[in-house]
């Protein structure tokens, strides 16, 4: 199991926003977590990236526990070091790409590899260019930021991510800050890595996407897991009335 | 049409600053422009209470009463003086304001108070001469008479040639602050000025040798004969109803150089 | 005074002027950062000298910060401050220019997106890598406008050197008129600092351009 999250327990101040919350997730699949805003989605996405604490339970990639919560007592966090080489395990695309707007592309997706891994600067770039091109923007290698469109961002969020070889890839709302037309772009290229049985965990809203491309569909409301299974079960089957409920209301 | 409206309010401008430099009506009390440096004592600057004293600002206001004139203090930067007189901000430089070198600059009355430049040392410094400023550093205010005189060629530039520095300050006060904490080892100050420096201090003194001397006097804008006149008429009569001596006496510093009358 | 002399002894004034310009620079650019961390610091004790140190001197005159700097060591220890003037000076301005950098860099590091923390963080780079390598950079590019502005008043508060008796262009230019009774050393020495900063307006402007390849 690449990432095994159980019981956890997350507060915003005197808010609870997390409620005994426990996903597993294989290796080479695909778990899509639905829900509307506010359903707790993205601070489970955050907390298993360390963006956000967890104040109970615990986290393990690859079998090495990360953080864990001694009866009766605060989370407990691995070293520094410890923490470093499990970030190495797993890359996030945000809603808001995040691209850092100084670099160019090329750079944005070659920093990390060159002076985070201390890779050498010629087999990552090369590796950077085949990434660009799988992505269908090699000839935008040079350019910067500002200059792309909103999905030609968020493809080279994706190729920045990959380019780390992360052994699981997290999706913040990929799609939420683009134009419908834009959207599709990403949502090939995601299925794409689906393909590839990349491991992958997807917050989204696209409905027919989760569907065509999850091997599991993670249905939250108000912080808790309400409903779990393959897309068949969920999205044709729901047996909760609150999942039929938020079904309806996206057909 | 926007240059319009700027030559309107230029005009607007002129207009009421014409206005204001129209002359009183006649039953106005005249009123007298006194200009003068703010940080000069004891000839003129700011009291404990933050009103205005000095042996030069009591003079002239008894000045004005006698002549019945209502006095108006405007003190201003030293620097400045020129540019304060010319603009008629004020009608005269009355301030420790020395005639020598300047003779032919303004319209003088005659002189009021004679004065000499010396060297104020520390008692135990071990200067005793001139000659012994050799290698020293001095410290002087920017634009005084013992600034000019060691920058003067026909002066005491030679001397000054000797010295290791010449620091120039914008007050004596900070002057004197470097010599009390040993950064400057001389003064060279007006002899009031620097009386009035050490008269609360312990341990300081001037050398015997004077560097140079002068007279101080009112010096009114070139060609204002009449107003001088005026001025040093009324001078004469309160040095004969004993003001002039009055005042005098107040400032232990400078009665000894007060000279009209004498 | 011929005209020659006159601005043969400018021109060594405002030789001066630019080395206190030039060494107030490189002082305080780098000491604003300095107080700035500090003043971020979640040490309650550093962080609170330091949000003092920029009250007191964003709240006092210069002219006074550069008196206590210059007399504090004789009359606090009553230690010699013989040869400490030109020392005191650069002091004086090194420290009041660096508490304004440092609210100008903090007003920009707070300015930035999270989400540049975020993904840095995710990616692996380290604390002081995501400072210089991603923050930094563009943080320099939002403040610079507030920089040059600050530089440009420097230039013009290098005059306030005199009030330690150091003769910069403009106390010479006040000595002069004085002696000459005449207004010309004033106009030399508004050119003089018009030009000083017509060529830092001109160098910052380059900068501006040279991170002007984003947006």
């Amino acid at each position: 199991m690449i990432l095994e999250m159980k019981n956890i327990v997350k507060h915003f101040e005197d808010c609870k926003v997390l409620h005994d919350i426990s996903l597993g997730v294989d290796s080479g699949e695909v778990v899509s977590i639905i829900g509307r805003s506010g359903s707790g989605k993205s601070t489970l996405l955050r907390c298993a990236t360390f963006l956000e604490k967890i104040d109970g339970g615990s986290i393990a990639y690859k079998g090495d526990t990360v953080a864990h919560t001694p009866e009766g007592a605060k989370t407990v966090y691995a070293g520094k070091k410890e923490m470093a080489r499990v970030r190495n395990c797993f890359g996030l695309v945000f809603q808001n790409f995040n691209l850092f707007p100084h670099y160019s592309v090329l750079k944005n997706i070659m920093d990390a590899p060159v002076n985070v891994q201390k890779r050498d600067p010629a087999s990552v770039e090369a590796e950077a260019m085949k990434l660009l091109d799988k992505m269908g923007l090699a000839d935008k290698a040079s350019a910067y930021p500002f200059q792309l469109s909103g999905g030609q961002k968020q493809r080279v969020a994706i190729a920045r991510a990959l380019a780390l070889n992360p052994d699981i890839l997290f999706f913040d709302e990929p799609t939420s800050a683009l134009d419908p037309e834009l959207t599709q772009e990403v949502l090939k290229i995601i299925r794409q890595l689906a393909d590839e049985k990349m491991t992958m965990v997807i917050v989204t809203h696209e409905m027919n996407f989760a569907k065509a491309v999850s091997n599991r569909v993670i249905f939250m409301d108000g912080g808790y897991i309400v409903e779990e299974g393959t897309p068949a079960e969920v999205f044709d089957d729901p047996k909760q009335e609150r999942t039929k409920r938020f079904l309806q209301n996206y057909d | 049409m926007k240059k319009t409206v700027c030559l309107l309010l230029a005009l607007t401008m002129m207009l009421s600053l014409a206005a204001c430099g129209a002359p009183a009506a006649s039953t106005e009390k005249r009123v007298f422009k006194h200009g003068f440096d703010l940080d000069y004592p004891p000839y003129s600057y700011i009291n404990e209470d933050g009103s205005m004293g000095g042996f030069d600002v009591e003079l002239a206001q008894a000045v004005c009463e006698h002549l019945g004139w209502e006095y108006q203090a405007v003190p201003f930067n030293w620097d400045a003086k020129d540019a304060e007189l010319n603009a008629g901000s004020c009608d005269c430089i009355w301030s420790g304001f020395t005639i020598n070198g300047r003779e032919d600059d303004y319209t003088w009355t005659k002189p009021y108070s004679d004065n000499t430049q010396m060297i104020l040392v520390k008692n135990d410094s071990g200067i005793k001469t001139l000659a012994d400023l050799a290698g020293k550093n001095v410290g002087v205010q920017t634009a005084t008479s013992a600034y000019d005189l060691l920058n003067d060629e026909e002066g005491q530039k030679a001397l000054c040639d000797t010295f290791a520095g010449l620091e120039v300050y914008e007050t004596y006060t900070i002057a004197f602050n470097d010599l009390k904490a040993g950064a400057i080892d001389a003064i060279a100050i007006d002899v009031t000025s620097g009386n009035y420096l050490i008269s609360s201090e312990d341990g300081y003194g001037f050398l015997d040798e004077v560097l140079g001397s002068e007279q101080y006097a009112i010096g009114f804008r070139k060609g204002d004969t009449e107003l001088r006149d005026t001025v040093e008429k009324a001078l004469d009569d309160l040095v004969a109803d004993g003001t002039y001596a009055k005042i005098g006496e107040k400032y232990p510093e400078i009665k000894d150089y007060l000279c009209l009358g004498k | 005074m011929s005209f020659t002399t006159m601005l043969a002894t400018m021109s060594v004034g405002m030789l001066r002027t630019v080395g206190i310009f030039l060494l107030t620079l490189l002082g305080s650019l780098p000491l604003g950062m300095i107080i700035m961390f500090g003043r971020k610091s979640r040490l309650t004790i550093v962080s609170g000298a330091m949000k003092i140190l920029i009250s007191v001197i964003r709240g006092t005159p210069l002219m006074l910060q550069l008196l206590v700097w210059y007399f504090g060591p004789y009359y606090l220890f009553g230690w010699s401050i013989k040869g400490y003037r030109y020392t005191a000076i650069i002091i004086g301005f090194v420290v009041n220019y660096a508490c304004y950098f440092a609210e100008i860099y903090r007003g920009g590091i707070e300015a930035m997106d999270k989400g540049q923390y975020e993904a840095a963080e995710i990616l692996g780079y380290t604390k002081s890598q995501t400072f210089f390598r991603i923050i930094l950079p563009q943080v320099i590019k939002t403040i610079l406008p507030s920089v040059t502005n600050e530089v440009i008043t420097l230039v013009k508060d290098t005059s306030l050197a005199f009030t330690l008796a150091y003769q910069e262009v403009f106390s010479l230019a006040k000595q002069i008129s004085a002696s000459e009774t005449s207004f010309t050393p004033f106009v030399v020495a508004g050119v003089f600092y018009f030009a000083a900063n017509y060529v830092v307006a001109f160098i910052m402007d380059r900068i501006e351009k040279s991170m002007g390849y984003y947006s």
